[in-house]
């Protein structure tokens, strides 16, 4: 395919990440509502605080320094270059000729290593704290996220996205496979921590460890960044399903087979986060320090996935 | 020809300028000029020498006059000692511009003797990595050593410098025996000293593994690998800080050249475990040297620690690289090499910047503990800057450099993993978990660097009062802030050259390593990276919130600065701020077993009587188990062994007239029979 066209491709993948990811958290948020038998707010609500918010004056701390004020920004570029890489609408990965699965992982990182910034930039002792947290959640989590992705990889024979989808959509890596089922599995718990749900983060309660760097922004800063964290979130899905559930995806483009793959596209997500509202609502809050006996049981399944790929080939 | 006299003008220009920088050490300005420039001059000589081998593919032979009579003076620089020469002048180059102010702290208290040291280590530098003959390598190497030594403990009034110092000369000096014993075995094999006949030497299968071993651990001390690292973060802290850029940034990398030269070169990297060895040192390093670098309070000791990861990070892309020689396959072996210099030449690059931003600070604030700095970014925007740049290089982000090499490290660890020897197969992905965890942890590690350091609040009223430093600092810097934007978004121009050195060290055919904008592991198939692309795409989207703010009015809205940060409603004070210790806490505690942390109450006790003593205090001691386990019964080892052959030395002439006596019969007899 030509260039032009992946790279339109890989725009409207980040224009629709952008769009949606608000409604998602929106829908979890009103899913675990009620599961609580609250009410709740709207499933619009996360747009109407975005667009409220960024109408707003800003309040920025004077300690702060030029980190603080681009953030926002940074982040935000960070995770629609992500949703440009990853396979969401098409078994190809849009920038495949400019990143492949490890440049993603290491785009987490950016993401990670200005948000923690901003947080320690801004003064606040809780938004250190959060810094503090985020940083260490990525220590516990990254060993698994690349050890199932080197499976995969290797599986695949490659660590381009694209062609990782592409075989298994094709069937070509079975989910007969132990290790294939063992890999996904890690590889979700590691989603999970990923998109600060429950017995890791409380994305939602002030003074968390994602709201921890937020702690200081307001007004069109705190907008954007909500945003991006929103956008993460679907962003990490979407690795998820581009490595494990990429069905449905079009394998030639064509205005008709794209909308199919915008549709399938919803329904994984919104699926992935029914069972994950579900989870976290039988979860309470986990000690950050008792977080690495989850984690160590997710590096565990990792290894046991590797091992059986080792026994197979 | 032109080639080798630039080589010469270099060596000659450091050495002029280690005499002038003596001589005039009465006028300390002088002497700081005459040893700031020559060293800048002969830097760019050095890089002018160098460059042409890369360009030609050839290197050059020198046999100068020796005043040695077995042993030949020859400078020998292939392309491989070339990229050495290049890295060492690039960083040198630098640290001329930076110490051109620096120094000028050190007026009145030998500015001159220590841009002679300064000079007299560079040169010393150049020479180990272009020495064709083993002799005279091992006096350039002892050179260097003694220099770096000297520099190590310059401020002699400070005792801890005094006592790194120390511990550097001896850890210094028993990998120096090794490597002599490592030279010895093929002295003995070959019969001569030159280096030229060692790549021929046909030794046994035994001594190949005995003098590989030998020459990996001797030069693994100088590179500071774990568990022979103890001296490394004593020592490179200790130093004036430009210096300090040298030891972490090239001093530690010639013995890299080293374990290449013997391992790769000498010895053709025939054995597939000597490969697992160094990348299992080198992961192991790495992993446990961020660790320890996390929880440092010392800025400079942090970056220290930090240089043992690095240096780990390197080993394991040259682990993987013999590993692929050996087990026949040329391409893994030319992507590993060149994963493994590609970080080499990266953190010379982002480590000599740190270390050069660190000097910065303490320059202002003459302080090295982090806990008393906070905020400097606004009163020192471009050492903040800059210094923000070399953090983003050291934790892997991309598209800057740090991140391209781990790329090609991951590569070359994939590719390891997908044929070949069994264990190899195995191991692989494992270390690929390895260098995962080293990559959180730096991205942490240097996240709190830069965030303790330059962000937030100031903690102390020296952080308050910080200027930023003079244009010539900053201009050291800004050189190396470039380098580290241009090995990253240049790594498709950069990347071939590289990849020529593996292959040329390896004698291997060359590997594509990159085609217009992007790079990719010999085959596109495997995986593509552009640098330069993610950068342009990175900018661009930046651009997407500006516009929906923008558009959603939310310029017009303006900014309202607040005097202090939200405190649950209390008063503000900067000691809210979350430093440095607090940061790392989190990862003290889960990975209390690999810190060996120790807690201890220290002070006077729980017994009534000691009531009024004064306070007691709950101190957490890190990592002194390898000295408490490892070093500690190997010194009192020694120091019994020394007191039983005391009992020879008895006071008594006869009892000496014994041993002249035995030793002379001993020898007749050796001799007749």
């Amino acid at each position: 395919m030509a260039g032009n066209k992946l790279l339109l491709i890989g725009l409207v993948q980040a224009l629709l990440v952008l769009v949606v990811a608000p409604f998602f958290t929106g829908f979890s948020r009103t899913l675990r509502a009620k599961l609580h038998s609250r009410k709740g707010p709207g499933i619009l609500q996360n747009y109407r605080d975005i667009f409220k918010l960024i109408k707003r004056q800003e309040v920025v701390p004077a300690q702060a320094s030029w980190v603080f004020r681009f953030t926002p920004y940074i982040v935000m570029a960070t995770t629609l270059l992500m949703a440009m890489i990853i396979p969401i609408l098409i078994l190809q990965s849009p920038l495949g000729m400019a990143a492949d699965l490890i440049a993603v992982v290491y785009l987490f990182a950016v993401f990670r290593f200005f948000f923690a910034l901003a947080g320690l930039d801004s003064g606040s002792g809780f938004a250190g704290i959060g810094a503090s947290r985020e940083m260490a959640l990525a220590v516990l989590v990254e060993p698994t996220i690349i050890l199932v992705l080197f499976v995969v990889a290797l599986l695949a024979g490659s660590t381009d996205l694209g062609t990782i989808s592409q075989k298994v959509a094709a069937g070509e890596i079975s989910y007969y496979s132990p290790a294939v089922w063992l890999g996904m599995a890690a590889f979700a718990i590691a989603t999970f921590v990923e998109t600060g749900k429950l017995p890791f983060d409380l994305a939602e309660a002030e003074q968390e460890i994602q709201e921890g760097p937020l702690t200081e922004y307001s007004g069109r800063s705190l907008a954007i960044l909500k945003w991006s964290l929103y956008m993460k979130q679907v962003v990490a899905i979407a690795l998820f399903l581009a490595v494990f559930f990429p069905f449905g995806s079009a394998a030639v483009v064509s205005a008709s087979s794209l909308l199919v793959s915008v549709a399938t596209f919803l329904l994984k997500v919104a699926g992935f986060y029914v069972v994950a509202a579900l989870l976290e609502n039988g979860m309470a809050r986990l000690l950050l320090f008792k977080t690495p006996a989850v984690t160590w049981v997710a590096f565990g399944i990792a290894l046991l996935s590797f091992v059986f790929y080792l026994a197979n080939v | 020809m032109i080639v080798q006299q630039l080589f010469l003008l270099s060596i000659l220009l450091y050495i002029a300028g280690a005499v002038a920088s003596l001589a005039l050490n009465r006028a300390g300005k002088m002497a700081n000029y005459a040893s700031g420039i020559s060293a800048f001059a002969a830097a760019i000589a050095g890089m002018a020498s160098a460059i042409p081998v890369f360009a030609r593919g050839t290197g050059f032979t020198m046999e100068a006059v020796g005043v040695i009579p077995f042993a030949r003076l020859i400078f020998q620089a292939d392309i491989f000692s070339a990229f050495m020469v290049l890295v060492i002048s690039l960083l040198a180059a630098a640290t001329a511009i930076y110490s051109l102010s620096y120094q000028e702290e050190y007026i009145g208290r030998g500015a001159g003797v220590l841009g002679f040291l300064n000079n007299l280590f560079l040169a010393s530098m150049v020479l180990v990595v272009t020495s064709g003959n083993a002799f005279y390598f091992l006096i350039f190497w002892e050179l260097m050593t003694l220099a770096s030594y000297f520099l190590v403990s310059f401020e002699q009034e400070n005792q801890e410098a005094v006592q790194a110092g120390f511990l550097y000369f001896l850890v210094a000096h028993a990998g120096t025996a090794m490597i002599m014993l490592s030279f010895f075995i093929f002295f003995l094999y070959t019969g001569s000293f030159d280096f030229a006949s060692f790549r021929s030497a046909n030794l046994s299968p035994v001594t190949k593994n005995l003098a590989f071993l030998l020459a990996f651990f001797g030069f693994g001390a100088k590179a500071g690998i774990i568990p022979l690292h103890i001296w490394l973060p004593r020592a490179h802290p200790a130093a004036p800080s430009n210096v300090s850029a040298l030891l972490s940034g090239v001093m530690i990398k010639t013995a890299i050249y080293g374990i290449l030269r013997v391992g790769v070169d000498f010895l053709g990297s025939s054995v597939w475990w000597w490969g697992l060895t160094v990348l299992a040192f080198g992961a192991i390093s790495a992993v446990l040297g961020v660790l320890y670098a996390i929880s440092e309070n010392d800025l400079k000791r942090l970056l220290a620690y930090s240089s043992i990861e690095n240096v780990g990070i390197i080993l394991m892309g040259a682990g993987v690289g013999m590993m692929g020689v050996a087990s026949g396959q040329p391409v893994l072996g030319v992507l590993g090499l060149l994963a493994g210099l590609y970080h080499l030449i990266n953190h010379a690059v982002f480590k000599g910047l740190l270390f050069l931003g660190a000097g910065s600070v303490i320059y202002r604030l003459h302080t090295k503990n982090m806990e008393e700095m906070g905020g400097l970014a606004r009163q020192m925007p471009w050492t903040g800057f800059t210094f923000l740049a070399g953090a983003l290089g050291i934790s892997a982000i991309p598209p800057l450099n740090g991140f391209v090499s781990e790329w090609f490290i991951y590569q070359s660890l994939f590719m390891a993993g997908t044929g070949g020897i069994l264990a190899v197969k195995v191991l692989s992905p494992l270390f690929a978990v390895m260098l995962a965890l080293t990559g959180a942890l730096a991205a942490m590690c240097f996240v709190k660097a830069y965030g303790v350091t330059f962000a937030g609040t100031s903690r102390s009223v020296r952080a308050q009062e910080a200027r930023e430093v003079p244009v010539p600092m900053l201009a050291g810097m800004a050189i190396l802030a470039a380098g580290c934007i241009i090995l990253g978004l240049g790594a498709p121009v950069v990347a071939p050259y590289i990849a020529n050195v593996s292959s040329a060290l390896l004698g291997a055919s060359p590997v594509r390593v990159s085609d217009g904008l992007l790079v990719f592991p010999a085959s596109g198939s495997q995986a593509i990276l552009s640098p330069p692309l993610l950068a342009l795409l990175l900018v661009g989207l930046v651009t997407l919130p500006l516009l929906i703010v923008a558009l959603q009015g939310g310029m017009q809205a303006g900014r309202r600065m607040d005097s202090e940060p939200w405190a649950c409603g209390y008063k503000y004070s900067p000691r809210m701020v979350y430093a440095s210790s607090a940061f790392a806490q989190p990862l003290r505690v889960l990975f209390r077993s690999a810190y060996w942390l120790r807690t201890a109450m220290e002070g006077p006790g729980y017994a009534i009587a000691s009531y009024g003593k004064g306070a007691m205090a709950y101190v957490a001691r890190m990592e002194s188990m390898w000295e408490d386990y490892i070093y500690g019964p190997l010194a009192r080892g020694t120091v019994h062994l020394g007191k039983r052959v005391q009992a020879l030395q008895m006071g008594n002439v006869r009892l000496y007239c014994v041993y002249i006596i035995v030793t002379l019969v001993a020898l007749l007899i050796a001799t007749v029979r």
